[in-house]
């Protein structure tokens, strides 16, 4: 083996002046393809880790009540982020994911902007406040004044927006917004720092901390605005993870424990909502026997339905007003309701139970406004009750859906169904950013086009080389074959022959490749009003070579080598020893 | 003597102050029944058909005046709009039955499913305007401290009106605070505050023309001021309002697009 590897060696320097201009196309081919990966990976990293992540995180989970696409609003913040944090690992960041779009005011002049929150309580993991820090480049303040006690608001915005309004750092801001109830709201903002940004979507963008933003839009301290989820590997694991995630998701029935308060009576009792769609009504019609009340209003969205037990046990009356107390799970205090029964029902598999049955939207309302507090020993239909569907459960999971155009008309959905209560949505980048990440498409197609061409430089200069190098040593084919060579011997000689050849022209095209990053990061690009700017990292471009990358690249050249080289090597080999002696040019 | 007479009229004084006050709480209706009455003598009960001008005067964009075309039924509150002016907006409209609501785009000829809070035409107003909405559902009377509803008698010009206040009774309203200035006479309102839920004053209305269609008040003409962004304000005039019944085919897509062209 030796032997063969010295005379391929060999014969490589014995053409050099055609291999060095095959070595030179091969490598000139290789350094395309190193830089277009790079380049692609960094694309995609920046698309990936930078853009998405910010946008939409690789998995997000969603809230809205009442069908409004304003109110992302979950009620229990400890609770959801607790069955996220239990059921999903290799979890990078969980952040909460609050903007408020606003009309602001600087010094004489107004402009639309986006108030974001950042949570400066959270320990940033040490690459993602790298990333910050080189994504937004502080000019004035820094990001930890965003916390700084007595100053009424702070907020950093960026170079562009703080010239528009014609202000800088100390000056009064005013904003004007719709909370996240709908109301319009006004606050004012102190500008504690200005920050520079190359991506033209951040420009319109003004930061302040997290519990400013979600105070001022109606937010309590356990209530918790859409999450975005940053995850390891995200295109591997996005999909089974937001998969996962959603099968955990899955809501127990709603319900109130509390008293019934009628005149001096106060009795302990349960109560349900009960969903207003066709299905459930008819399931209720048949199974409900009303004994006192009125029949026709069992379904108006006042109704209050007491069962018989419980109106028996405080002698209470269809048309009697009554209240309902609780205590809040949140904030040590209870709920007092007034309500007045519609009718009293008897139903078989409730007999015995001091049961309230309220429709839904009115049964919601006073549920999400005050959570109620768990109580292990509450009535709760078991689920082979056959009325199980009829009764409100604690949030409504929406399907999963995996293309963009499934997830836009669940979208509609929502806001179109007017589902009375709050829905939870998980998604993924691929329903949400998909046409952020259909540009990685298109750079792999980049990609897979550079792949091409120099597959078929390689396949041409090989085969054509070879050719021309078997045609001049016919005669010394036949020489070795006569003195013994075997032909396996001849065919691996030429083909070791091609594979020096890919693997020095590689790496001297992986080094050019490098020499060649080195200088295209160096340029400076002034894309300031520019959508591709998103594309650049502080205005230059951005690769990101892998080992992994580099091996698999020279990996695939010395496959196409050896595929190409086979065939005339083994045509070589295949030369009748006597034939070849005898053959001239 | 002297005495005597100042006592007494002292006394005539205070007796006559407090008839007049008494006549005057007596005849000071509740705020309620003022929303009540205000809601009974505007609230048209059947299908409606008008043109609409929109004249936005935005200080950093200058006058846009929008003119269109309304239809609303009244069975399911479904309505369409069509945009006649300007050149650039024309022909495209809005159309929304039950649950659903498009935008329509006559350079596209496209409809596109849109969400209830977003704004007509690039203007202020948002499809929730449009939806009907019973002031009583909405807000009540505020009361002081001492449980005495906030309402007085003044004059607006030389209009002697009622100016009460009221506040939100549900979530999802635009302002949670609005004052009225109210016709005494007629119930009519003349002004409106709105302010935000911090307190801040945010927009004025001012009710200037008010037409009678089957005995029910429509305003024709009316102008909010943005208080947020001084300068910035729209008129809104109202115009050949009918109440006659509106075919069903008026809410489809169909027509829509045919009226675009």
């Amino acid at each position: 083996m030796r032997l063969l590897f010295t005379i391929s060696l060999r014969n490589l320097f014995r053409q050099k002046r055609r291999n060095i201009l095959l070595g030179i196309a091969i490598a000139v081919g290789v350094m395309i393809l190193v830089v277009a990966r790079s380049f692609s990976a960094g694309i995609t990293d920046i698309l990936f880790n930078k853009i998405v992540v910010r946008v939409a995180g690789h998995i997000s989970v969603a809230f809205n009540e009442e069908g409004k696409l304003y109110r992302t609003i979950f009620r229990d913040r400890e609770r959801i982020l607790t069955m996220v944090k239990n059921n999903l690992h290799d979890v990078r960041e969980i952040e909460e994911a609050l903007g408020i779009f606003n009309r602001v005011i600087g010094n004489g002049k107004s402009d639309n902007s986006i108030l974001v929150g950042i949570d400066l309580s959270q320990n940033l993991s040490d690459e993602t406040r790298k990333e910050i820090e080189e994504s937004f480049r502080m000019l004035t303040g820094d990001f930890t004044d965003l916390g700084k006690e007595g100053l009424e608001n702070p907020v950093i915005l960026s170079e562009e927006k703080a010239k528009y309004l014609r202000v800088g750092k100390g000056d009064t801001l005013r904003i004007r917004f719709t909370n996240v109830y709908g109301n319009n709201e006004t606050a004012r903002l102190n500008v504690a720092g200005i920050v520079k940004n190359d991506n033209i979507f951040m420009q319109s963008v003004i930061f302040s901390e997290l519990k400013n933003v979600k105070r001022l839009m109606g937010f309590k301290e356990y209530e918790v605005a859409n999450l975005n989820i940053t995850i390891n590997n995200p295109t591997k694991n996005a999909v089974p993870m937001a998969d996962k995630l959603h099968s955990v998701l899955k809501p127990g029935l709603a319900v109130i424990s509390g008293k019934i308060r009628f005149g001096n009576t106060e009795k302990d009792a349960a109560v349900l909502g009960l969903n207003s769609d066709e299905t459930s009504q008819k399931l209720i019609g048949s199974h409900f026997e009303i004994v006192e009340g009125n029949k026709d209003k069992i379904f108006s969205k006042d109704s209050i339905l007491m069962s018989k037990d419980l109106a028996e046990k405080i002698k209470i009356r269809s048309g009697d007003k009554f209240e309902l107390i609780y205590k809040n799970k949140f904030e040590d205090r209870h709920t007092v309701l007034p309500y007045r029964v519609t009718a009293i029902f008897s139903e078989k598999s409730m007999e015995g139970k001091d049961i309230l049955l309220m429709n839904d939207e009115k049964f919601y309302r006073a549920y999400y406004a005050n959570l109620p507090e768990a109580n292990a020993n509450a009535y709760i239909p078991e689920k082979d009750n056959p009325l199980y569907p009829v009764f409100a459960t604690e949030w409504i999971l929406l399907d999963r859906t995996s293309t963009t155009e499934e997830f836009q008309k669940k979208l509609r959905d929502i806001s179109n169904k007017k589902w009375k209560g709050a829905t939870v949505d998980v998604r993924t980048m691929y329903e949400i950013a998909s046409d952020i990440l259909k540009l990685e498409n298109v750079l792999n197609i980049i990609t897979l086009s550079a792949v091409l061409i120099l597959f078929f430089i390689i396949l041409i200069g090989v085969i054509n080389t070879l050719r021309m190098t078997i045609k001049e040593r016919t005669r010394e084919i036949g020489t070795i074959r006569s003195i013994g060579m075997q032909k396996r011997d001849v065919r691996n000689t030429f083909l070791l022959e091609s594979l020096f050849l890919g693997l020095f022209a590689s790496i001297a095209g992986i080094l050019m490749a490098f020499g060649a990053i080195h200088l295209l990061s160096k340029l400076t690009f002034e894309l300031k009003d520019n959508p591709l700017s998103i594309l650049l990292v502080n205005g230059h471009l951005y690769f990101m070579p892998t080992i992994a990358d580099i091996i698999s690249i020279l990996m695939l050249i010395l496959c196409i080598v050896a595929a190409t080289a086979y065939f005339p090597a083994r045509a070589a080999a295949n030369l009748s020893p006597s034939s070849a002696l005898r053959y001239h040019d | 003597m002297f005495k005597k007479s100042f006592t007494l009229a002292l006394a005539l004084a205070l007796a006559l102050t407090l008839t007049f006050a008494l006549a005057l709480h007596a005849e000071t209706p509740a705020i309620s029944d003022i929303l009540k009455k205000l809601e009974e003598i505007m609230e048209i009960t059947s299908d409606i058909s008008s043109k609409v001008v929109l004249t936005q005067n935005k200080i950093e964009q200058g006058v846009k005046i929008i003119e269109m075309i309304y239809f609303r039924r009244d069975l399911d509150d479904s309505f369409l709009i069509v945009i006649t002016a300007p050149e650039a907006e024309k022909g495209n409209g809005y159309l929304r039955v039950g649950g659903n609501f498009w935008m329509y785009r006559r350079n596209t000829r496209t409809f596109q499913h849109i969400n209830r809070d977003e704004s007509i035409g690039g203007t202020d107003a948002k499809a929730d305007d449009f939806e009907k909405r019973k002031i009583t559902e909405l807000y009540a009377g505020t009361a002081d401290n001492k449980g005495k509803e906030i309402i007085n008698e003044e004059m607006l010009g030389k209009i002697p009106v009622y100016k009460f206040e009221v506040k939100a009774i549900v979530h999802d309203v635009d302002y949670p605070k609005k004052v009225y200035w109210v016709k005494k006479d007629d119930y009519l309102p003349l002004k409106e505050q709105s302010y935000s839920l911090s307190g801040t004053l945010m927009q004025t209305a001012y009710f200037l023309n008010y037409t009678q269609i089957n005995s029910k008040y429509v305003a024709v003409k009316h102008i909010y001021i943005d208080e947020f962004e001084k300068g910035n304000k729209t008129i809104v005039e109202i115009s050949n309002i009918s109440t006659n019944k509106l075919d069903d085919k008026i809410f489809t897509k169909a027509y829509l697009e045919n009226l675009s062209k």
